[in-house]
């Protein structure tokens, strides 16, 4: 999203610290703060079940070895979402038993192929149970029974925007390279939340889908604070080849020849603002001096990390030619 | 109130205290070469003891009986001069100094050139005072001789680390500074993201900052005042200075354009980073276009109207503009910044004992940011522009008792954040652009007198006042979809107002002419705020007046200092206590993002709090000898408190620092070499990292740990220097002899070439900490790390300075 220019500090210093980073060391200095605390990863989607993830946070030198990280997972944990009128306790699901139909929907949230599921040893909680899946319009109230503490927070499912059309514009600089464009018109007089996600779905020499899954861009999160009710036209990138097997000058970009599935979801305020901060942070390369220290803002409460993040997606197909 | 109470005591015995037996014996004291007055000149009669020493304007006065008395004249670099006079009523006695020929312009390497012992002496506590030329034989950072980066070398004064923006006292932000450029307010007192600062040293005449006990006639910031007199041209030739350097070059013009009546002086400053760097930067690659450049032009006219009168025009203007452009994704971005200040003052002599100053001035500091990609483009300013005035007298009732007293008024108008953004002729909807208008006035008496022989003090009130006025939108934000609500307000029309009354005061008491003690105590009102986001000082931190939900800042401090000179006052030491309180100190509320500027005010943004800062500075200095330097040491600690932050718990400032050692010396080793060094050790900064990280949706997210409580690794560096002179005499046929004898006289074109080694060891030290996070979870090659960032290895540099 163009918009991304108004975090025009970052958009100059990033580039500063990337320079200054080439000349840097480890260190070590005492780090006090550092609590054990429960980590809710927890979402819901228009037509999908619930699906939550516990586990707890890592110190900053902790061990990142995958052993280490499949410790950090929580199981026995006690979780049910409701909608208010009725509640669905979720099941503890593993990795390698996924129910079917839903391996998508996990390995999306797992970041791995759906085939490389069945080798993770990592649980969640999720339900079968059609009543809980999600439905536009409704709230919906995680709670998490976990060593005796109780956690809840809630979300809820905001009706979908639609864009008035998909375009793909090759770049002036980049011969068959582009960027996706949208035409939009942002609904008046009502504050709108979106995030923009995308995966290319033309086959590879495998025979596979490009990209596996959907992959927010950069600042994938945005409000309708500057235009709110205006038609206008804006761009977004591929984040999916930020990789070193791309030429630099080709990376996010898509190719002409490309089909890609672009899914913009509604958000309610709180998955906003947990979403907005997370990207910002993401997009900073992690902690940056240079920008403010912030925190990523929970809606769960008693102090556990993480959110419940409830999105209302719409998705349309782009042809790149 | 016991103020008034001390003022009216004061008046009373100052005014007593003064015997019908004795005479007024007063003057000016000007250099006989330029015709300029000398400040600090010893002015003493040895025989009875009795000594003063010459203001900024040259001028002393001693109070002696009737009688024959000798006189002496004292200034380092001149030669002592004695008169014999006789005094039978109040009698003037002008002279004027020659240049000593024994001495060479860097005769000696001393920070202070003011008498032996006004250490001991001076009535003020906490003050520092540089002379210029002097500082050019210390190591300079790539050459470039630098007024605030010497003042960092001082005890109580800090920079927070290489590349950061101002400098703290004894705990203050940056913006507690009040920084004065010929008595006009400069906001942004650096050049390249700190690493220089605005001040050429060849346009510049005097430095001195007032860390404690400021006095009355100062304002508008609590932590220090450091007042910096342009130079003014020479009256009598015309004459050039300058240099060149790796970076930069500097060129200075001065003299008079109607003899002995009128001169000017003009000096400018330019860096060529972009062009030495533009050769390295291939025009095809991602980063073809980008340059950084400062420049900055100082310029004074000085003319007398008549024997009481004189006019003085002075200006600077000052820009750095950066520029980054990505050839591949047609993404450009301009950054130019900078400091543009006028000001005409007019000094006017009612009599020998009454003096006036008036000044009216305008100081203007702009910020912008330009960006295009493709069809968007998108524009953000801030800036502040005052008008000013003051007026100010000074009466003197005896040599034993001055007083000044007047009146300052600032127009402020603060643009906060203005923001423009449009994807071709959709313009979409970014608020109007913030602007807050604001009156800020006071009224001030200052009192100076010795009590007695020992005993001096300087009591002062100030009465300041901060009107905020219209036009300005208070927004009021609200819940999702409600809305947001707003008041606007008409022009001229009160929103808020504050008044204060700021005591001062400061004393000292002459235990012996070996030693003083001093002490201060001043209480300061400061109606501007500096606001960042980062844990960095950037040009991009917003600044922003007192209105209606930002409250000013208030603080006092307490100093008191023990003064001992030994060895007939070759070694100075002194150590000062102080203890500092703050109120209104301001910081961005946790999770406060540049974005949610827009459509609102920044001050909703902004959370007051409380600060402390108590400290021990001790300082030992040789003044005299080839070898000459100091060693100063400060012990500090400085923390905040916000009700929104940390639940209100104390944390350690931005600012503090516990340990801060800097060791300064000079060996003279002949007429032609002299060496400097200097090394600085300094606890690491505070600063907020992430202690604690989890996984979401895949993605590795981090948590701040509490707020600054992260200490950097320590700070150290040594830097040297070595400065060549070339002969000062030649060698040329005497006219007068008609057997063509040669004599020496004194070259009219002078050099010297400085060298300088900044970071002799190449210690890396720390920028900043960043968390890093290498390879991904998936191939299970994920790792996290803490790096620390260096700016600057060993940097030698060499620069050429010239003057005839």
């Amino acid at each position: 999203m163009e918009f991304r220019i108004l975090t025009y500090r970052l958009a100059f210093f990033l580039s500063l610290v990337t320079l200054l980073q080439s000349c840097s060391k480890e260190v070590f200095i005492e780090l006090d703060g550092h609590e054990d605390r429960l980590v809710i990863d927890g979402r819901i989607e228009t037509g999908l079940p619930p699906v939550v993830i516990l586990s707890i946070s890592q110190d900053l030198y902790a061990s990142t070895d995958v052993n280490a990280l499949l410790n950090s997972f929580v199981s026995g944990a006690t979780v049910s979402v409701s909608d208010g009128t009725q509640s669905v306790v979720l099941d503890e699901i593993c990795a390698n038993n996924v129910p079917p139909g839903l391996e998508e929907v996990f390995a999306a949230f797992f970041g791995v192929d759906p085939s490389e599921l069945a080798g993770l040893d990592i649980c969640l909680y999720s339900t079968a149970n059609t009543a809980i899946f999600g439905e536009v319009g409704k709230s919906y109230t995680l709670t998490v029974v976990y060593d005796g503490v109780t956690y809840e927070g809630s979300t809820s499912l905001q009706p979908p925007h639609y864009f008035d059309s998909l375009y793909w514009k090759e770049d002036l600089n980049v011969l068959d390279n582009g960027l996706s464009w949208v035409t939009f018109t942002d609904p008046a007089g009502q504050r709108d939340f979106y995030f923009w996600e995308c995966r290319r779905i033309n086959l590879n020499a495998d025979g596979e889908p490009l990209d596996a899954f959907f992959r927010p861009t950069f600042n994938p999160a945005f409000d309708d604070t500057f235009f709110d009710g205006l038609t206008f036209d804006f761009a977004y990138e591929n984040p999916h080849n930020f990789n070193t097997e791309t030429p630099f000058e080709e990376r996010g970009f898509f190719q002409r020849g490309d089909t890609v599935v672009i899914k913009f979801s509604k958000l309610d305020e709180v998955s906003y603002q947990f979403l907005e901060r997370k990207h910002i942070q993401m997009q900073n390369g992690g902690p940056n001096p240079f920008a403010a220290p912030i925190n990523i803002p929970s809606n769960m409460s008693n102090g556990a990390l993480g959110g419940f993040i409830g999105y209302s997606p719409i998705f349309d197909t782009l042809i790149c030619q | 109130m016991g103020l008034f109470r001390i003022l009216l005591v004061s008046f009373f015995f100052a005014a007593t205290g003064f015997s019908q037996s004795k005479f007024i014996v007063e003057g000016k004291v000007t250099a006989k070469s330029t015709g300029k007055p000398l400040t600090d000149v010893k002015v003493v009669v040895t025989a009875l003891g009795i000594g003063t020493y010459t203001n900024e304007k040259g001028w002393y006065a001693l109070e002696l009986p009737a009688g024959n008395h000798e006189i002496s004249f004292r200034l380092l670099g001149y030669e002592s001069q004695t008169t014999r006079i006789q005094v039978q009523g109040n009698t003037k006695i002008h002279v004027s100094l020659e240049v000593d020929p024994e001495v060479l312009e860097m005769d000696e390497v001393e920070v202070f050139a003011k008498g032996k012992d006004a250490n001991i002496r001076d009535n003020q506590v906490g003050t520092v005072k540089l002379d210029i030329e002097q500082l050019k034989v210390l190591p300079a950072f790539m050459g470039e001789v630098d007024v605030i980066k010497t003042l960092q070398l001082m005890p109580g004064v800090s920079s927070a680390a290489e590349g950061t923006q101002g400098f703290y006292v004894r705990g203050g932000g940056p913006d507690q500074n009040l920084v004065l450029l010929d008595g006009v307010h400069v906001y942004n007192a650096t050049h390249l993201f700190g690493f220089f600062s605005v001040f050429n040293v060849d346009a510049i005449k005097s430095a001195e900052l007032t860390k404690g006990g400021i006095p009355a006639q100062y304002g508008g910031r609590l932590s220090s005042v450091l007042d910096i007199g342009m130079k003014e041209g020479s009256m009598e030739e015309f004459g050039a200075k300058g240099g060149i350097g790796l970076i930069s070059s500097r060129l200075t013009l001065e003299g008079p354009f109607q003899k002995d009546k009128g001169s000017f002086v003009i000096s400018g400053r330019r860096t060529y980073i972009d062009v030495i760097t533009k050769p390295f930067i291939p025009s095809d690659g991602a980063f073809s276009g980008t340059s950084y450049f400062f420049f900055d032009v100082n310029a004074k006219l000085t003319y007398k109207l008549t024997d009481k009168d004189r006019l003085t025009f002075s200006s600077y203007y000052g820009k750095d503009a950066f520029n980054f452009v990505t050839g591949a994704e047609d993404f450009s971005v301009q950054m130019p910044w900078g400091n543009a200040v006028a000001s005409m003052r007019w000094d006017h002599i009612f009599s020998d004992k009454h003096l006036m100053t008036w000044r009216i001035s305008a100081t203007d500091y702009d910020f912008s940011f330009g960006s295009q990609q493709d069809d968007f483009s998108f524009g953000l300013s801030s800036g502040i522009r005052d008008y000013s005035s003051a007026l100010e007298f000074n009466y003197k009732f005896s040599p034993r008792y001055k007083i000044k007293y007047g009146a300052e008024y600032i127009l402020h108008r603060f643009t906060p954040f203005s923001v423009s953004a449009n994807q071709n002729d959709v313009v979409f909807d970014v608020g109007e652009a913030q602007r807050i208008f604001g009156h800020e006035s006071a009224i001030f008496f200052q009192n100076e007198f010795e009590w007695t022989e020992n005993l001096s003090i300087n009591a002062g009130l100030r009465y300041s006042m901060y009107h905020h006025v219209g036009p300005f939108t208070r927004y009021f934000p609200t819940a999702v979809g409600v809305g947001d609500s707003s008041v606007t307000f008409q022009q001229g029309e009160l929103i808020r107002f504050y008044n204060f009354l700021e005591p001062r005061f400061s004393a000292r008491y002459l235990i012996n002419d070996k030693s003083s003690i001093k002490a201060g105590w001043n209480y300061n009102a400061q109606y501007v705020h500096l606001a960042n986001l980062s844990a960095i000082s950037l040009p991009t931190d917003i600044w922003y007046p007192s209105t209606d939900l930002a409250p000013p800042q208030r603080g006092w401090q307490a100093t008191i200092g023990y003064f001992r000179n030994f060895f007939d006052n070759m070694l100075e030491t002194s150590v000062e206590l102080y203890y500092k309180s703050m109120n209104n100190v301001v910081e961005f509320q946790d999770g406060a993002l540049p974005q949610d500027n827009v459509n609102d005010n920044t001050d909703n943004l902004l959370t007051f709090g409380l600060g402390t800062s108590f400290g021990a500075e001790f300082f030992v200095r040789k003044t005299v000898g080839k070898l000459t330097g100091w060693v100063g040491y400060t012990w500090s600690k400085t923390e905040r408190r916000f009700d929104d932050i940390m639940d209100g718990e104390w944390f350690p400032a931005k600012y503090d620092r516990r340990h801060d050692l800097t060791i300064v010396a000079s060996y003279k080793l002949s007429e032609r070499w002299v060496f400097g060094t200097s090394f600085v050790y300094a606890s690491g900064n505070t600063m907020t990292l992430p202690v604690t990280w989890y996984l979401h949706n895949g993605d590795v997210v981090f948590e701040y740990g509490p707020r600054n409580a992260a200490r950097m690794p320590d700070y150290h560096r040594l830097d040297l220097s070595a400065t060549w002179y070339d002969k000062p005499t030649k060698m040329v046929v005497d006219p007068s002899s008609e057997s063509g004898e040669t004599m020496s006289v004194k070259k009219r074109f002078r050099s010297n070439v400085n060298f300088s080694i900044f970071n002799v060891y190449s210690r890396q030290n720390p920028f900043f900490l960043y968390v890093s996070n290498q390879g991904s979870l998936a191939e299970n090659n994920f790792s996290l790390s803490l790096r620390q960032v260096a700016l600057f290895p060993i940097l030698p540099s060499i620069t050429w300075n010239f003057e005839f």
